[in-house]
């Protein structure tokens, strides 16, 4: 990864939130590079999702820009969004698919070959122990699995850019070993992936840089080194960091 | 809060939601023309009943009016989700928030029944030899009776622990509520009674076979789901409501449909509603329509009767067919994917607009069959039916692209 690549993910002094006369982001900037995994992590309410659904176009930002690989979603709306996949919070699925078929779904409307998506899929069903209900409706799934839908079902695009939040609610153990080997695979191959989880301990490891977000302003931003430096706890673990850069936030 | 008033709270809220509607059914067209065919339909079974065809099968005609309203049996709970961890706990008082529900049910059922019973009495006194023919109390009581069976049954089915046992038993209670249905409407009135009696009592000794919930929360929350849902639906036909939250249904014999759709990010959401609708209630829907069309226009073959019921059922099924445009609209998994722009409202005026002309040709192929039918009226049946099918058609679009560009 060389630092003059363009970024996949540009934030530049974003602020918005749901209503303008009260932003929930105060110009908010960073940056995630090709073959990157960016966490973003921060408490309750501090404003991982609200930036993410800026990012994904499902909020208009007050002032500031969103630019995947240097475009806006103004300027492209199509390829903005086909450079993109998102794994939200909570399971969003649809009653009248299968799990197969949210695949094919999912594959169709990122123009996906039908052979390479016939592989992808196959390979993810096995990977996330779905074979057996890849034929079942999601409305017939678990939490779990219809989290790891969400997930095969972004996997099977291959986007440049991941977004993921918190993708490991609800996921069993298996699972979130598969999905932490599956990221790290997509990552060498060259992907991209923006992910915010509050199991610190697990992304410590998995992460190469942290933007840590409080009250809709990024306090700190960098590898664990960086953050560690700018908290005054080098050599501390994740969670020390993010506790004392948060405690002084107050 | 007390249970009896929180049910009566939801059950406000709910059709809060519902009420602001209405006005907006009444000002729609469909309303009018409902009027419309209300009025015609008076004058022509007032015609009809003074000359009733000779050889007609009265009797096999209420069964298929009156069987279906006497088995149907429905309850909304306004149970919510939350209910499994807010109300579970007061399990053993629930009755009191359950006893409405099932009262108002079979109630409001009932009402229904017995106006079509009353509307086609005076046919079922016209039925002459060939069975027995009950007076008007009786015959009410016993339907009242039959009813009460069947909410029971329904009732019983909720509580079934497993999805095919539940089916099994829905099955069940057709056959057994139809076949006495069937006594009371042939057999003199002491046969019945017996039959009844005997049937009933095998139905309610089978019923406590399988293993069954106290209270069958999931059960109910899914129903309640269903129920509120299908409302929305019938209101759907008038003004522009969310569709969401309907029931699904997996029909595996026809999940190969939608699979040879041309794999193009343009077709991605034709691909989805393909599948929305083959697991639809709406599919249900309009099968029966299309079906009940196909033998009501094809009877009337003969007489003017024939082509103004085919027009009818062509509107009703466009009518239907367009809100195929509700599904998924508010969901924001779509948003999630890179769809492009105006693919949704192409994917549904393209499958609307298919459905349509499918229909309107299948409708009148009992028309054109059935000898003894006019040419011209046949084949100037078609021609009609082709334009109302292209009228529609024509005002989708223009409809659905204004709302695009709001």
């Amino acid at each position: 990864m060389s630092g003059s690549e363009l970024p996949v993910l540009q934030v530049e002094e974003l602020s918005g939130g749901y209503s303008l006369g009260r932003p929930v982001l105060h110009e908010i900037s960073f940056e995630v590079k090709p073959g990157e995994m960016v966490g973003l992590i921060g408490l309750n309410g501090a404003g991982k999702s609200t930036t993410m659904k800026h990012i994904l176009g499902l909020m208009a930002p007050h002032r500031g820009e969103i630019l995947i690989s240097g475009h806006t979603r103004s300027e492209a709306p199509e390829a903005y969004q086909s450079q993109l996949a998102f794994v939200p919070e909570s399971p969003l699925l649809y009653e009248e698919l299968t799990v197969r078929e949210h695949l094919e779904f999912a594959a169709r409307a990122y123009g996906v070959e039908p052979g390479a998506y016939q592989e992808r899929a196959d390979r993810l069903l096995k990977l996330f122990h779905m074979e057996e209900k890849a034929d079942s409706l999601s409305a017939h799934l678990s939490k779990g699995m219809k989290q790891k839908v969400m997930i095969m079902c972004a996997f099977v695009a291959r986007p440049p850019l991941y977004i993921i939040d918190e993708p490991f609610l609800g996921l069993d153990p298996l699972g979130i070993r598969s999905l932490l080997d599956f990221m790290l695979e997509m990552k060498q191959s060259g992907a991209s992936i923006l992910l915010s989880s509050h199991i610190l301990s697990t992304i410590e490891n998995y992460c190469d840089r942290f933007i840590v977000l409080h009250r809709g302003k990024v306090l700190a931003q960098g590898t664990l080194a960086d953050i560690g430096e700018q908290a005054q706890a080098s050599g501390a673990s994740l969670e020390q960091i993010f506790y004392a850069l948060v405690k002084d936030g107050e | 809060m007390e249970l009896r008033s929180l049910r009566s709270r939801r059950k406000a809220d709910f059709w809060g939601k519902v009420l602001p509607y209405l006005p907006y059914v009444f000002q729609s067209g469909v309303a009018v023309l409902m009027l419309l065919l209300l009025i015609a339909f008076s004058a022509w079974y007032t015609a009809f009943l003074q000359n009733i065809p000779p050889g007609l099968p009265i009797r096999w005609i209420l069964l298929v009016l009156w069987g279906p309203l006497t088995v149907y049996a429905g309850f909304r709970t306004y149970a919510q989700p939350a209910d499994v961890i807010f109300l579970l706990p007061q399990e053993t008082k629930i009755t009191t928030y359950l006893t409405p529900a099932f009262r108002n049910g079979l109630i409001y059922k009932l009402i229904g029944l017995y106006i079509v019973v009353l509307l086609a009495w005076p046919l079922y006194q016209r039925s002459g030899e060939g069975g027995a023919i009950q007076p008007l109390w009786l015959m009410l009581l016993a339907l009242l009776l039959l009813k009460a069976l069947s909410a029971y049954g329904a009732w019983q089915e909720l509580r079934i622990t497993t999805s095919r046992a539940r089916a099994g038993y829905r099955f069940l209670r057709w056959c057994f509520v139809l076949l006495m249905t069937a006594a009371w409407i042939w057999q003199p009135a002491w046969k019945s009674a017996l039959f009844t009696v005997l049937v009933s009592l095998n139905y309610a000794l089978i019923l406590r076979f399988p293993m069954k919930h106290k209270v069958p929360w999931d059960n109910l929350i899914t129903a309640e789901r269903s129920a509120a849902a299908r409302v929305m639906l019938v209101l759907g036909w008038f003004v522009d409501v969310p569709a969401e939250g309907q029931k699904v249904i997996r029909r595996r014999w026809l999940s190969g449909i939608g699979n040879r759709i041309p794999w193009k990010p343009t077709d991605a959401y034709r691909y989805l509603l393909v599948k929305t609708f083959v697991r639809s209630e709406l599919l249900g829907i309009v099968m029966r329509l299309t079906l009940l069309g196909m033998v009501l226009a094809g009877w009337n073959n003969k007489s003017w009767l024939g082509p103004a019921i085919y027009l009818l059922f062509v509107f009703l099924a466009g009518t239907q067919l367009a809100s195929l445009r509700q599904a998924h609209r508010d969901s924001p998994a779509a948003s999630y994917y890179p769809l492009p722009v105006g693919a949704r409202k192409a994917a549904a005026l393209r499958l609307c607009s298919r459905l349509l002309f499918a229909m309107t040709v299948l409708l009148w192929l009992p028309m054109a069959v059935i000898p003894g039918g006019d040419a011209a009226l046949t084949f100037g049946s078609l021609a009609a039916g082709l334009l109302l099918a292209f009228g529609m058609r024509s005002s989708w679009a223009r409809k659905w692209n204004e709302e695009e560009e709001e």
